[in-house]
């Protein structure tokens, strides 16, 4: 069986770094981008199975709100897996309505959790 | 919340310009006497003390000069809130002396332009509380009657309203002075109600202005921590990447011993994380203190597993059994976050502060009305003097510091404001080494 495709997008290295070792470690292919507009490039050229997706980009705050939109406006059945720092509902109530992701996961994300959920979806 | 000298302040700054607005009302009075006296006394010929009255005129020149001087030059338009008050008393005898006088030696009660204290009535009113103004109506009357009667009886002089030459025609009776009087009255009225009026309702916006942005500071002030706390969790997440790594061999062998170096690393940055999202909670219910949260209809039971679940992997680590007993169908209108947090936080200090292998013992029923939660460990408990303390903030127990190091003592604050705001109650029994009971009620409807 094939590989399964992660794209990580995350403006923050040490993220793309430490989940990219740790998911590749666990047999998955993993690719990142550091910028909302090179995942979009990568999406078509490496077409991931699913995406991890930081939704708050530190230069534009909603850029990662929007990039889920522009991303299932072209890919509508790539399953987005949006992460973010805050971790209660509450702070997030009033965007999820707007996301367009499978599902919403707080930094740190157990590694364990996290391979559950990609294989949900994918 | 609201600093009260911030509307004090507002109400001060209001005042002061009610100063200035008095000065110019007075410059304006004074106009007025000027022009009126010129043509009492060179159109119309009455008869009167217009020595006396010009003196008069002359020292309310002079005073409201003086007024002026001291408001605009020394105080800068900014008095000292007893200064102020000094101020207008000042103000208020001098104009009602003035007037008084004024009015005395132009007839009196004769006089039509006597209703003009009906103006300084009305601006001591607004200035003043009410016994204040019951004081100086209650002299002014007195005195008006004493002066009357003083008149009368021929103790004092009267100096009466009259023209000088008998002639013929409107000067007479003096229709011109009691027409100019009574216009005059009902004008001015008019005036001065509308613009205590217009001033009342700008104090009122200004007041309202300065709450809401006392409003939008604390939503600033929030926003701030909500921003600082999601930065810290940015940095944490890396460092638990780093371990996870480090410890799965990613980077390569490791020694056992540094692999239990790595352990505490990693259990210090868990606790950390915690003690992070503890204070987002914190900032978060003191930043929406009065916003309705809103509810739905939730299992109790669904939401006990849940959070069972969530704290599954500290329980197993220590041992520590959670032995829920719910009716299957009990339901809650309530909202998620806050009972996540609840049960979150109270389900945590069970494990955190009991010795391993004890049970934690969750009890949901229903009252009619209200459900009734208790949550009781076997844990270490809590000395009596201390229980009433355990939901102010940042109190951590003397027990809790030795057992775990790190804390905000913010946990169960944020409970109790978690179930106030759900409109509920909390209440916490223990006994040293036997262990503590959170016992909750929620209300069930919405």
């Amino acid at each position: 069986m094939a590989k399964k495709k992660v794209l990580i997008i995350d403006d923050d290295q040490d993220i793309l770094e430490t989940t990219g070792a740790l998911l590749g470690y666990e047999g998955f292919e993993v690719y990142s981008a550091d910028t909302v507009e090179e995942g979009m490039k990568m999406i078509d050229e490496v077409e991931p199975d699913i995406i991890l997706l930081d939704i708050m980009f530190p230069e534009k705050k909603t850029r990662g709100f929007d990039a889920a939109s522009e991303i299932k406006a072209k890919h509508p059945h790539l399953p987005i897996l949006a992460l973010t720092a805050i971790n209660r509902e509450y702070a997030f109530d009033f965007a999820k309505e707007d996301i367009q992701a499978e599902e919403f996961i707080n930094k740190p994300v157990e590694t364990e959790r996290l391979i559950e959920l990609i294989n949900k979806y994918v | 919340m609201l600093p009260e000298s911030k509307i004090d302040s507002s109400e001060y700054t209001d005042l002061n310009r009610v100063i200035g607005w008095f000065i110019t009302l007075r410059w304006i009075a004074f106009l007025g006497v000027v022009v009126t006296l010129l043509i009492v006394n060179f159109l119309l010929n009455y008869v009167l003390p217009y020595s006396i009255l010009y003196i008069l005129t002359s020292v309310l020149f002079l005073i409201n000069s003086f007024f002026t001087y001291y408001y605009a030059v020394v105080k800068q338009k900014n008095l000292l809130r007893k200064e102020m008050s000094v101020f207008f008393h000042v103000q208020v005898c001098t104009d009602y002396l003035l007037l008084f006088l004024l009015i005395y030696f132009t007839g009196f009660l004769e006089n039509p332009f006597c209703y003009y204290f009906v103006f300084h009535i009305m601006l001591t009113s607004f200035i003043f509380p009410a016994s204040v103004v019951f004081i100086y109506v209650t002299i002014l009357v007195v005195v008006f009657i004493g002066v009357a009667f003083a008149e009368y009886l021929q103790l004092l002089p009267h100096f009466a309203l009259k023209v000088a030459r008998i002639s013929p025609g409107l000067y007479e009776d003096l229709v011109i002075i009691r027409v100019v009087g009574l216009c005059s009255t009902i004008i001015i009225s008019a005036y001065l109600i509308t613009s205590i009026k217009n001033r009342i309702v700008e104090r009122g916006k200004r007041v309202e202005v300065e709450l809401n942005r006392y409003k939008s500071l604390d939503k600033i002030k929030s926003n701030f921590i909500l921003q600082v706390t999601h930065e810290l969790r940015g940095p944490l997440a890396a460092l638990k990447g780093y371990h996870e790594m480090i410890m799965k061999g990613i980077t390569g062998e490791i020694p056992e011993k540094t692999r239990d170096t790595l352990k505490k690393a990693n259990q210090r940055t868990s606790n950390l994380l915690t003690m992070i999202d503890e204070m987002i909670d914190f900032a978060y219910m003191r930043s929406e203190e009065e916003v309705e949260y809103t509810k739905t209809e939730l299992n109790i039971k669904e939401a006990l597993d849940y959070n069972i679940n969530q704290v599954g992997a500290f329980s197993r680590q220590k041992g520590i059994r959670f032995i829920p007993s719910c009716p299957r169908e009990l339901k809650i209108w309530s909202n998620r976050d806050l009972l996540n947090i609840i049960l979150n936080n109270l389900f945590t200090n069970s494990i955190k502060y009991s010795p391993p292998d004890t049970k934690v013992l969750i009890n949901a029923i229903d009252n009619g009305k209200e459900v009734e939660l208790t949550v009781k460990d076997e844990g270490y408990g809590i000395e009596p003097e201390e229980l009433d303390k355990v939901f102010e903030e940042f109190y951590r127990t003397r027990k809790a510091r030795e057992v775990e190091k790190d804390g905000t003592g913010l946990g169960l604050p944020i409970v109790k404001r978690a179930v106030e705001s759900l409109g509920g109650k909390i209440t916490v029994y223990s006994e040293i080494n036997r262990g503590t009971s959170f016992h909750i009620t929620l209300p069930k409807d919405k």
